[in-house]
């Protein structure tokens, strides 16, 4: 009897993990952030830029943040490539929405994928980071600029924020996990993972 | 060719003994990859339980071959294969259209087995070269690579016979081995 409540507690608790997509359209940095997260918090060594190729397909990277389990999804953004997005809504605690802020040539293209990501229904709820990426050139726009640009009236009911980061030197990477952590724990959509994870237990 | 593998492949495990599976539907082009990839010669055993296993020893890495689908009896002898095995090459016949629905059910079943839990998958779109062959999104799509939630996984187009798309699927699949795996 012990055990099976115990493990019962097990599952419940120690098995919780928070899964956070990284979306975003090609070219964007998505890869790149994955790595600076897997080095920043794993210490493991990630991979160096220049080895990173468009990904076509899932990465996966496991970290832990002050006791709580990240599993980060980075899939590949190429317009043939997006339609896999949605079916990875559905178990997804968190979006994380990377765009290139030094490229407003595809400003328009990063918008109207993001706009379709945020009708989707499966991920009601889900709280929402848009990283304007490469800060680290020159050329790169600020959070408040990007916003403007982007201007989603979609946004009122979601827990949401916008953090200027550059994955390549780690400009704001804690900043933006710190959020998300807090994010995901307050979110009810957490809660509502969870209990659909528990169901499936019994 | 074979020298940018070694390249890619050489100091990767360091000494200890790794395999990569290479699996397929029959006629997919598995052996044929593993020709062009000019690493060793491939040796074919024909165990007398009857499934066939090609084998490339390369450094520390043994490269294990055979068809999926077929005779389910023999099935459990596959699973020697199993142990330490870091990645699976999924190689489909993308002008197969009849059977990738076949392709995608092997493929699910062999992703199930316990022992092959930590592999990584990479998945060649075979048979670029042929006219009808499907493309690289409505492959993953027919073998509904979606499914695969807790391992890392990568798609290219390829054509054996060209040789073109296996080097930069392989450079993905040295990266990832590389920077932790799944």
């Amino acid at each position: 009897m012990f055990s099976l409540l115990y493990g019962l507690w097990k599952h419940m608790f120690s098995k919780m993990e928070f899964h956070v997509l990284i979306l975003g359209i090609d070219k964007a940095g998505k890869t790149t952030l994955l790595e600076k997260l897997k080095s920043h918090y794993f210490y493991s060594e990630g991979l160096p830029p220049d080895r990173i190729v468009p990904t076509v397909g899932l990465n996966i990277g496991r970290v832990e943040v002050s006791s709580t389990k990240l599993v980060f999804w980075d899939l590949g953004g190429q317009p043939g490539l997006r339609s896999i997005w949605e079916k990875y809504y559905e178990e997804a605690h968190a979006v994380i929405y990377v765009i290139d802020a030094a490229c407003p040539s595809r400003f328009e293209d990063s918008k109207s994928a993001l706009e379709k990501v945020l009708r989707h229904e499966d991920l009601q709820g889900a709280p929402l980071l848009i990283l304007a990426n490469k800060q680290d050139l020159e050329d790169a726009v600020s959070t408040d600029e990007l916003s403007r640009y982007l201007d989603l009236k979609k946004l009122d009911e979601r827990v949401y924020t916008f953090q200027a980061v550059s994955a390549l030197d780690g400009l704001g990477i804690k900043e933006s996990v710190n959020w998300l952590v807090d994010a995901m724990e307050r979110s009810k959509r957490t809660e509502m993972l969870r209990l659909r994870a528990g169901s499936s237990l019994v | 060719m074979g020298i940018v593998f070694t390249r890619l492949f050489s100091s990767l495990f360091g000494n200890k003994e790794a395999r990569i599976l290479v699996l397929g539907l029959d006629n997919a082009g598995k052996t044929t990859i593993l020709y062009r990839l000019q690493m060793g010669e491939v040796v074919s055993t024909i165990p007398t339980i009857g499934f066939n296993v090609e084998t490339v020893q390369y450094n520390n890495i043994k490269f294990q071959v055979w068809d999926l689908g077929g005779q389910t009896s023999i099935r459990p002898y596959w699973r020697c294969y199993f142990p330490n095995t870091q990645a699976i090459i999924y190689v489909v016949d993308s002008s197969d259209t009849d059977r990738l629905v076949v392709a995608k059910e092997e493929f699910h079943a062999i992703l199930e087995e316990e022992e092959l839990k930590g592999a990584v998958v990479l998945i060649f779109a075979n048979k670029q070269d042929l006219p009808g062959a499907l493309d690289d999104a409505a492959i993953t799509e027919a073998l509904e690579l979606h499914k695969i939630k807790n391992r890392q996984w990568a798609i290219f187009k390829t054509s054996a016979i060209k040789g073109e798309g296996l080097f930069e699927g392989l450079d993905w699949l040295s990266n990832t081995l590389k920077s932790g795996g799944g």
